[in-house]
């Protein structure tokens, strides 16, 4: 059963008062049930006080004379006997005696009736003697059966204070037992509760998205685990997709980066891209004192092939350029369009030799590799200069006005060449 | 919850160890009295006042005190219910009897029965004649308190001795004019003769009490004495609470019928007690038995030393108002 904190709260108060209510209860049934034993008690002394004035009567006067007068007597038994009418509410066995007392009263009254018969004018003295012993006898017995009325009613206080004082104890010991157990049991729920949240905050700080699991239940609790345990539920789909999110975007990221160095037409390294990696390049091969080569190629009679075939087959001839360069190149060279119908094209760890064989490549494959324009083959060609880094060149920039310089010797040469700067002093 | 476990468990065990811990039960023999007055023992046994004590009741049923005294002095019963005046006449004779308790009192219990046709209007009316009594008994004991209020004695008149139950064929038969009977044979007398007796008015002249008698009391004597008083006291109780159905249980255990239950039951006083009343008493009755000469003893004895209060002390010490 799953029960709230404030229900707890309430039941733990409502316990308490039922206690307190108890316990005030018992003080007033205890208060009462002495007051009936002291009221029975009352009676019983009355009851004795009453017989033992009409002992003394008997004991003092002489019954037997002429002259004895019954008002006395007779005020005293009609007390005695309206007293036994008004007896307060009497338990079993006091009951018991009070019906013995009423009898006994009836006995004394039958007696006293039959000895005040004539005055017994012809009795002997012995039996007056006995008579008077007799009468004496019954008001023993009534004055027996009062005290014993009496002595219960005394017992009877004395059992009801000893057990209201053992029940007040023991109440009190369960009220306190209670509200301890109670306050333990509250805090208790509360504390572990309270840590378990807690500790479920701290991990989904961390990013470890558990469900709370509590050890006490409570309604408020569980309303407080059951919103986390959601929000949880909700926060983990939605970083899922922040991840996912995040994967787009640094791919996106990458399209974008490669877009901005990637010239469009041809989808090799643009211009940007190109002193990027050259200069990276250029540092290497001074910091390593590596071989460094750059190949400049140019498109021989370009202008021509746009005016005579159009400008989009003058793109086409630039990708195919492109397309071919990049078959005949290794993986650790770099091809970039350079501007126009310019390339340039990095060799690391390269030679002038090394250079040349890549332009040769180049050169025969393109040769080879011709393209079409309405079934008519269309053969271009490249003025390709090759410089190589050397002590001389103080930056990216010299290096490639050098295989610039090869290039444009190159078409100065007749076109579809391949020049070398000579350098004086090569790695 | 664990608490609760330990709680069901102790209690558990508690009661299972009331269950088979049972107080040793004492077969008793109680030689009761076919009377009336006998009451509280035909109550205990029909409620099962003695279930819980340490006795096993078997009643030995007699007719008369002094039968049931006979029958503890011989051995035949561990106890018995004797008047006072038997308790007072065999003071006299120094038996080695004790009494237990006092559980039943009547200030009406003998009756004074007359020939109608007799005109006997008191007691002087009495003398010379032929009167039917039970010897030793209160029968006895009040004839001679009746006549003695005129100043006479059982000299002045001729005394016949009958076993109760035979008190009313001596009446018949002419044998006798007047005899005493106690109850039921009052009762039944009066039933059977109808108009030819007269019944005395006598209530008040002589109170007559119903006692537990036994042997002289050794230690176990005491404690099945205890709780012989146990179930009497518990019967005692239930009469005072249910009077309708406590007569009922009497008068089926003794055939009685409804009117001499109701004519004889206002009389009864039941309770508990050994008080300075029934001392005085027996006292009494012993010292006008000598006086009379009634009893062949010369010597009042002390009464004393015929009561045990140890039991009854045990039970209701309230209810015991002598030195002890």
């Amino acid at each position: 059963m799953n029960i709230s904190l404030l229900q707890r709260i309430f039941f733990f108060a409502l316990s308490c008062c039922f206690l307190f209510v108890l316990l005030v209860g018992s003080v007033i049934w205890s208060s009462q049930s002495l007051d009936l034993a002291f009221s029975r008690d009352n009676y019983g002394q009355q009851l004795t006080n009453q017989t033992n004035k009409l002992k003394q009567l008997v004991a003092n006067d002489n019954i037997y004379d002429s002259n004895y007068s019954l008002h006395q007597w007779q005020s005293l038994q009609l007390k005695l006997t309206s007293l036994l009418k008004l007896s307060p509410n009497l338990t079993v066995q006091q009951h018991t005696i009070q019906i013995s007392l009423q009898s006994q009263n009836e006995s004394l009254k039958s007696l006293f009736t039959l000895i005040n018969k004539n005055k017994l004018k012809h009795a002997s003295e012995a039996i007056k003697k006995h008579l008077k012993a007799r009468l004496m006898i019954q008001l023993e017995a009534i004055r027996s059966d009062s005290l014993q009325l009496s002595a219960i009613a005394k017992k009877d206080i004395y059992n009801t204070m000893e057990s209201e004082a053992l029940f007040i104890i023991s109440v009190s010991i369960a009220s306190i037992l209670a509200l301890l157990l109670g306050a333990f049991s509250l805090t208790n729920i509360v504390r572990k509760s309270l840590n378990e949240v807690k500790r479920a905050f701290e991990e989904n700080s961390g990013g470890d998205y558990q469900k709370i699991k509590l050890s006490h239940h409570s309604q408020e609790f569980d309303s407080i685990a059951e919103a986390f345990n959601h929000m949880n539920e909700k926060l983990s789909e939605s970083t899922v997709s922040l991840t996912m999110m995040k994967k787009i975007v640094e791919d996106r990221t990458h399209v974008l980066e490669q877009l901005s160095n990637t010239d469009p037409l041809t989808k090799v390294a643009n211009r940007r891209a190109l002193f990027e990696r050259a200069n990276m390049e250029f540092s290497r091969a001074i910091r390593n004192k590596s071989k460094l080569t750059l190949l400049l190629l140019d498109c021989d009679l370009f202008k021509k092939v746009n005016d005579e075939f159009g400008h989009l087959f003058g793109d086409e001839v630039l990708t195919h350029i492109c397309k071919i360069c990049d078959q005949e190149i290794r993986d650790i060279d770099f091809l970039a369009r350079y501007g126009g119908e310019e390339f340039i094209i990095v060799l690391p760890n390269c030679d002038i030799a090394g250079g040349i064989e890549t332009a040769n490549r180049i050169q025969h494959s393109l040769a080879k590799h011709c393209l079409s324009m309405d079934g008519k083959a269309i053969s271009v060609t490249l003025s390709i200069g090759i410089c190589m880094l050397n002590e001389q060149h103080k930056s990216l920039d010299e290096l490639i006005n050098d295989a610039d310089k090869a290039m444009y010797l190159a078409k100065e040469n007749g076109r579809n060449r391949i020049e070398v700067l000579p350098s004086p002093n090569l790695h | 919850m664990v608490t609760l476990l330990v709680l069901i468990g102790a209690g558990l065990f508690y009661l299972n160890f009331e269950y088979r811990w049972q107080p040793p039960k004492y077969p008793v023999i109680i030689a009761v009295s076919k009377t009336p007055l006998s009451s509280p023992f035909y109550v205990a046994k029909a409620i099962g006042a003695f279930d819980g004590t340490c006795v096993d009741v078997e009643f030995d049923e007699v007719v008369g005190g002094q039968r049931a005294f006979a029958k503890v002095m011989n051995g035949d019963a561990d106890f018995g219910t004797s008047s006072d005046s038997v308790i007072a006449f065999k003071s006299l004779a120094s038996r080695a009897f004790v009494t237990h308790a006092m559980f039943v009192q009547s200030d009406n219990d003998v009756k004074l029965i007359t020939r109608a046709s007799e005109k006997i209007n008191s007691a002087i009316n009495l003398k010379g004649r032929k009167i039917g009594v039970t010897k030793g008994t209160a029968s006895e004991y009040f004839l001679s308190n009746l006549l003695a209020l005129e100043g006479l004695t059982t000299e002045d008149v001729k005394l016949y001795h009958y076993k109760p139950e035979q008190l009313v064929n001596g009446f018949i038969n002419n044998e006798i004019d007047t005899f005493v009977p106690w109850e039921p044979f009052g009762f039944k007398s009066a039933q059977l003769l109808h108009d030819i007796v007269k019944v005395h008015k006598t209530k008040g002249l002589n109170t007559l009490s119903f006692n537990l008698i036994s042997a002289k009391a050794d230690n176990l004597l005491v404690e099945k004495a205890k709780c012989v008083i146990q179930g009497l006291s518990i019967a005692i109780d239930y009469i005072a609470s249910y009077p309708a159905k406590s007569k009922k249980i009497v008068m089926n255990e003794l055939q009685l019928s409804a009117e001499f239950i109701d004519w004889v039951w206002p009389d009864y006083i039941f309770k508990l007690g050994l008080n300075q009343s029934l001392l005085l008493s027996v006292k009494s009755q012993a010292v006008w038995a000598i006086a009379t000469q009634m009893s062949q003893f010369n010597e009042v004895p002390n009464v004393e030393r015929f009561i045990d209060s140890r039991a009854l002390l045990q039970v209701i010490p309230d209810a015991v108002s002598i030195p002890h």
